[in-house]
C-alpha cells in the first residue's frame, strides 16, 4: 500500500521514443501538501515525465503511483484525482472564457446548476469577470492562462500538475500564477510543476529535482542544493570584454574562477566571505583594470546546475547566469 | 484598498459542490459525447470561414461547371441532373479534409490532451469529433442541394429513394470523416492536412466521373477512374438520384454495393487505427 503522505511515487520510470530515452529511470517522491519542481532545460524530459504521471503517455518501463493509483492499470482513478494544465493553454478558441469553464465542469460530471455555480465562483476567484464573455481567441496570453488555471481547478484536485505554467508570460501574469500556486498550497493541494526558470523553482518549490537528458541529476530543497555547491561567491564585472580578459589573466593564478563571458563577469568561491572579498578586491586593484562592479553574493540555482550537471542550463532561462563557462 | 487591483486568486473562498454519483460508463459516454458535440457546434457560427470549405467551394464548382464547362460536356439528360449527384458525392468525400483539419487542430493545441486527462470515457472525445464533423458537412451538402434545385436539378426520389439517398450519404460521410480523423491524428499541422487533403482528393474527385463521364477518358485516367472509390460513391449517388446506371467496370455496374463495400473497408481500416492512435498518442 502507498503511504498516504506520498502523492507521487515513481520507480525506474522510463520513456523511450525509438532510440531517444526521453525519461531515464526516474525515481520521484512527492509528499502530500508540498510543491515539487522538475527543473531543467528544454528537452530535458520534464514534459514527458508529467505526461506519464497524468496518464497521457504510457511508460516504456518502470511504475508510477499517483494518488495511490497506478497510472497504467488505474488510469481513470488517477484522472479523477488529478488536474493537469499543459504547456499550451488548452482551451477552445471559439468558446468564451465562461463557456470553456462550464464545459470543463460538466465534463467532470456536474449537472447544469452546480456547474453554473462553480463557474461563477471560479470567475470571481481568478478575476475573469471582465472578459468572461469574450472568445478565448480574443483575450491576452495572461488572461488565457488564468482561465486555463481555473479550468484545472473546477474540482479541487489532490494533485495539480502544471507544465511550465509561466513560459511565455509577461512578468505581471507570472506573478499572478505564482500567487495562485501559493494560495493552492495553503489550501492543501499538492503541486508538481515543471519549469526551466531557476528563479521560479527557487520561489515556489519545497523540493527541486534537476532533470537533464531524461535523468534526475540532483534533488533536494532549494537550500540543500545551494548548500551542495556551498559557499558564497565574489562576482567581479568587467567594463568590457578586453577588461574581462585582463581580469581572467590577473586572477586565474590565485583564484578558482568561473567565467560568464556574456555578462563580462568572473566569479570566485568565497568560503571566508569578507576576507575573500577583500583579497579579490585587492588583486583587482593591484591589476589596475577598471571594473563595473564587485559584490559578494549567495550561490544561485544556476551555480547548482553547473556544479551538479557539469553544464549550464539551457540558454533561454530567465536567469542571469546563462552562458557560463568554467575556467580550466 | 490600493489602486492596483491584483487578479490574484484566493481572496474569494472556494465554493464546494458535491459531485453527483457517477453514472455507468455507457450513460457517461452518451452525456460526454453530447457535451463535446455541443462544444463543436457552438463554434460553427463563430468561425463562418470554416464552413466556406463545405459551401463556397461546391457552389463555385456548381456554377463553373453548369455555366462555363457544361456546354462542352455531353451526357444523357440535362447536365444539372448529371452534375448535382456528382457534387453531392464530392462533398461527402471532401468531408475527410474538414475532419482532418479540425482533428489536427485539436491535437496540436493541447485541447485533446486536456480532455484525455479528465475522467471521461475516451471514446466520447473521438465520437464527438466524428459526429460534429458530419453535422458540419451535412450543412454544406444541404446548401449545395438547395442551389442545385434552384438551378434546375430534378432528382427522381420517389418510392423510398430519398431514404436510400440519405442513408448512403450518411454512410459515406461516416467513412470519409474517419479517414480525416485518422489523417488529422497522424499529421500534426492543420495546414499540412489541408494541403495533402486537396492534393489527394481533388484529382481523385475529378477522375471519379463527378463532372465528365468516365467513358470519354483516355486509357490511364480511365483505368484509375474505374477503380477510384470516389467513382463508386459518385455513381451510387447518381444511380439513386436519377436512376442512371454508370457502368464501365465491375464496381460501376453495381455502384451502390461497391460504395457500401468501400465504406466498410475504409471503416474497418481507419477506425481501429484511429482508436489505437488516440489511446497512445503522445508528443
Amino acid at each position: 500500500m502507498t503511504p498516504p503522505e506520498l502523492t507521487v511515487i515513481t520507480d525506474g520510470l522510463t520513456k523511450r521514443f525509438g532510440d531517444l530515452v526521453a525519461v531515464d529511470h526516474i525515481d520521484l517522491r512527492v509528499e502530500a501538501g508540498t510543491v515539487t519542481s522538475l527543473l531543467g532545460p528544454n528537452g530535458a524530459g520534464k514534459t514527458t515525465m508529467v505526461r506519464m504521471l497524468a496518464t497521457l503517455s504510457a511508460p516504456t518501463s518502470g511504475t508510477a503511483i499517483v494518488c495511490g493509483h497506478d497510472v497504467v492499470r488505474e488510469a481513470d482513478a488517477v484522472r479523477s484525482a488529478i488536474s493537469m494544465t499543459g504547456q499550451f493553454a488548452a482551451l477552445e478558441d471559439n468558446l468564451t472564457a465562461r463557456e470553456n469553464l462550464l464545459l470543463m465542469a460538466r465534463l467532470r460530471g456536474y449537472g447544469r446548476g452546480a456547474a453554473g455555480r462553480l463557474v461563477e465562483s471560479l470567475i470571481d476567484r481568478f478575476d475573469i469577470g471582465e472578459f468572461r464573455d469574450k472568445l478565448i481567441k480574443a483575450v491576452s496570453g495572461g488572461q488565457r492562462r488564468r482561465v486555463d488555471l481555473a479550468a484545472s481547478l473546477v474540482v479541487q484536485p489532490q494533485l495539480l500538475v502544471l507544465d511550465e505554467p509561466t513560459s511565455g508570460l509577461d512578468p505581471r501574469s507570472r506573478q499572478v500564477v505564482w500567487s495562485t500556486v501559493r494560495d493552492l498550497v495553503d489550501e492543501g493541494v499538492t503541486l508538481l510543476l515543471t519549469t526551466q526558470y531557476l528563479e521560479e523553482a527557487d520561489a515556489l518549490a519545497d523540493d527541486i529535482v534537476l532533470i537533464d537528458h531524461g535523468r534526475a541529476v540532483a534533488a533536494g530543497t532549494p537550500s540543500d542544493l545551494k548548500a551542495r555547491i556551498g559557499d558564497q561567491r565574489v562576482d567581479v564585472v568587467a567594463v568590457d570584454s578586453r577588461g574581462l580578459d585582463g581580469l581572467v589573466g590577473a586572477l586565474s593564478g590565485r583564484f578558482d574562477l568561473t567565467i560568464a563571458r556574456e555578462r563580462r563577469r568572473v566569479s570566485v568561491p568565497a568560503p571566508d566571505e569578507l576576507d575573500d572579498l577583500a583579497s579579490v578586491a585587492a588583486a583587482v586593484r593591484a591589476s589596475g583594470i577598471p571594473i563595473d562592479e564587485i559584490a559578494l553574493r549567495r550561490p544561485t540555482l544556476d551555480d547548482a546546475f553547473l556544479a551538479l550537471t557539469g553544464q549550464p542550463p539551457a540558454t533561454d532561462t530567465l536567469s542571469d547566469d546563462s552562458l557560463v563557462e568554467v575556467a580550466s | 484598498m490600493t489602486t492596483i487591483t491584483s487578479p490574484a486568486a484566493g481572496a474569494v473562498p472556494r465554493v464546494a459542490e458535491a459531485l453527483p454519483p457517477r453514472p455507468g460508463p455507457f450513460a457517461r459516454y452518451l452525456r460526454e459525447t453530447a457535451l463535446l458535440v455541443g462544444r463543436g457546434l457552438r463554434a460553427i457560427p463563430r468561425v463562418p470561414e470554416r464552413l466556406s470549405d463545405v459551401t463556397i467551394q461546391p457552389v463555385m464548382f456548381t456554377l463553373l461547371f453548369l455555366y462555363v464547362f457544361g456546354s462542352a460536356i455531353h451526357v444523357h439528360g440535362t447536365y444539372q441532373d448529371y452534375l448535382l449527384p456528382g457534387l453531392l458525392g464530392q462533398s461527402v468525400a471532401f468531408g475527410a479534409i474538414g475532419a482532418g483539419v479540425a482533428t489536427s487542430t485539436d491535437f496540436s493545441s493541447g485541447v485533446v490532451d486536456r480532455f484525455r486527462s479528465l475522467p471521461v470515457v475516451r471514446m466520447s472525445v473521438i465520437s464527438a469529433q466524428v459526429i460534429g464533423q458530419i453535422i458540419e458537412q451535412i450543412l454544406g451538402i444541404v446548401i449545395v442541394a438547395a442551389i442545385g434545385l434552384g438551378l434546375g436539378w430534378r432528382p427522381h426520389l420517389g418510392g423510398g429513394r430519398a431514404a436510400e439517398l440519405v442513408a448512403l450519404m450518411l454512410l459515406g460521410l461516416l467513412a470519409f470523416t474517419w479517414v480525416g480523423v485518422l489523417a488529422g491524428m497522424l499529421i500534426r499541422s492543420s495546414d499540412a492536412v489541408q494541403g495533402i487533403g486537396f492534393a489527394v482528393m481533388l484529382p481523385l474527385s475529378f477522375l471519379a466521373g463527378t463532372f465528365v463521364p468516365i467513358a470519354g477518358m483516355k486509357l490511364v485516367p480511365r483505368a484509375i477512374a474505374e477503380w477510384d472509390p470516389l467513382s463508386a460513391l459518385v455513381a451510387a449517388v447518381r444511380q439513386v438520384c436519377q436512376g442512371t446506371p454508370s457502368g464501365g467496370s465491375l464496381q460501376l455496374d453495381h455502384p451502390v454495393a461497391a460504395m457500401i463495400a468501400w465504406c466498410a473497408l475504409i471503416l474497418a481500416v481507419c477506425v481501429p487505427l484511429a482508436l489505437r492512435r488516440f489511446r497512445t498518442a503522445s508528443v
